[in-house]
């Protein structure tokens, strides 16, 4: 089972279907991470674009995998309480807009500091509850404004964004506070990065994973481009898509863009050698 | 092998509007931060913006950022040799 909706759970079928989880009572982290960002001066944390410093680069590079593995629970262990994401299905984050209250668009910090992307080129990231009433207090971190959405209106913008391409994930602002709705792709994302490219579960894997049937799947290889975690390619022997389910991280952006239907959704739950992949 | 990327954060005066490294690096190395950390009810000018090595375990070395940058901010070297 998920450790997260193990323990913040409480019945529901995942954790962030639990209204408790976007409640006020909870949100209170921000502040604190703000501050402590501004007292260091430090780029990386102001532009929301490294979790790791040069020293983890650096053990990696000589091989040192005492120290890497230190430095990477290390940075878990701090990341798991303040600040991570989970992904998601197109249709679990549609739920979600029917739990949380507000939703805003807002700009993507990621793609800001990535991309150096205008303010009005970048709205792809959500920002809901009640931090949201505030955000005028913190303009840096939404620069361009705010848009207040209805739920009708954000599921909508969500379509848009997975037809776009982009990886759905849900973000805690002080465990277990839900806070944010990210619309991410990989490198500039600095969760789906660290992920992938340094195995840091900033970003856990869904409750979901892609299954290919082979009778279904005509060998198109539309659905390839879509992975953003490594986890698709094509198999010429076949002439079909391949998906390593290890690999997969359940956002199902394949899925949607398959027109022969070749691609479902599994819970992760129901197969025995991935239930704990997380 | 890692290299050292140096950014000469006073040649580089507005990068948020230039952006020329970013889009340039083909393996997306470089990334824009502030010198200043979020402050409350003041959004960070422009100028207060800087570009740092983000991925440069991504870097292979290839120097477009180093030749594209309109201002020649960017060194680039790997194992101590003479930076670019």
């Amino acid at each position: 089972m998920c450790d997260w909706c193990e323990k913040y759970g409480d019945g529901y079928e995942r954790w962030y279907f639990n209204p408790a989880n976007y409640a006020r009572r909870l949100y209170k982290i921000r502040k604190e991470e703000a501050v402590a960002s501004g007292a260091e001066a430090n780029p990386q944390a102001a532009g929301g674009m490294a979790f790791v410093g040069r020293d983890f680069i650096e053990a990696r590079d000589r091989g040192d995998i005492a120290e890497v593995e230190r430095i990477k629970q290390q940075t878990e262990g701090a990341m798991w309480l303040t600040h991570f994401g989970q992904v998601l299905t197109l249709e679990e984050a549609h739920k979600i807009t029917d739990i949380m209250y507000p939703i805003s668009l807002i700009s993507c910090a990621c793609r800001r500091s990535m991309e150096g992307l205008p303010d009005e080129e970048n709205f792809t990231c959500m920002g809901m509850g009640p931090g949201m009433y505030k955000w005028e207090r913190w303009p840096d971190t939404y620069r361009g404004g705010v848009h207040f959405l209805t739920p009708d209106e954000a599921k909508e913008v969500l379509s848009k964004l997975n037809k776009r391409g982009l990886v759905h994930s849900i973000y805690t602002f002080g465990t277990p506070y839900l806070g944010g709705l990210c619309n991410c792709d990989y490198p500039d994302c600095a969760a789906i990065r660290t992920v992938v490219d340094l195995e840091i579960k900033i970003l856990w894997k869904g409750h979901y994973v892609a299954k290919i049937d082979p009778e279904l799947c005509n060998g198109c290889a539309s659905c390839i481009h879509r992975c953003q975690f490594r986890a698709l390619s094509f198999n010429p022997s076949r002439n079909k898509a391949y998906i390593d389910q290890f690999q997969c991280f359940g956002c199902g952006l394949c899925a949607t863009e398959c027109d022969q239907e070749a691609i479902t959704m599994v819970e992760r739950a129901s197969l025995p050698a991935l239930a704990n992949v997380w | 092998m890692l290299p050292t990327i140096i950014v000469d954060d006073e040649k580089c005066e507005d990068p948020l509007s230039c952006r020329r490294c970013l889009i340039i690096c083909p393996t997306h190395v470089l990334g824009l931060g502030t010198d200043v950390g979020a402050q409350k009810f003041r959004e960070t000018d422009t100028s207060h913006f800087i570009v740092r090595p983000v991925r440069f375990d991504k870097c292979s070395g290839c120097m477009d950022c180093v030749d594209g940058c309109p201002q020649s901010a960017i060194q680039v070297s790997f194992g101590g040799g003479d930076a670019r």
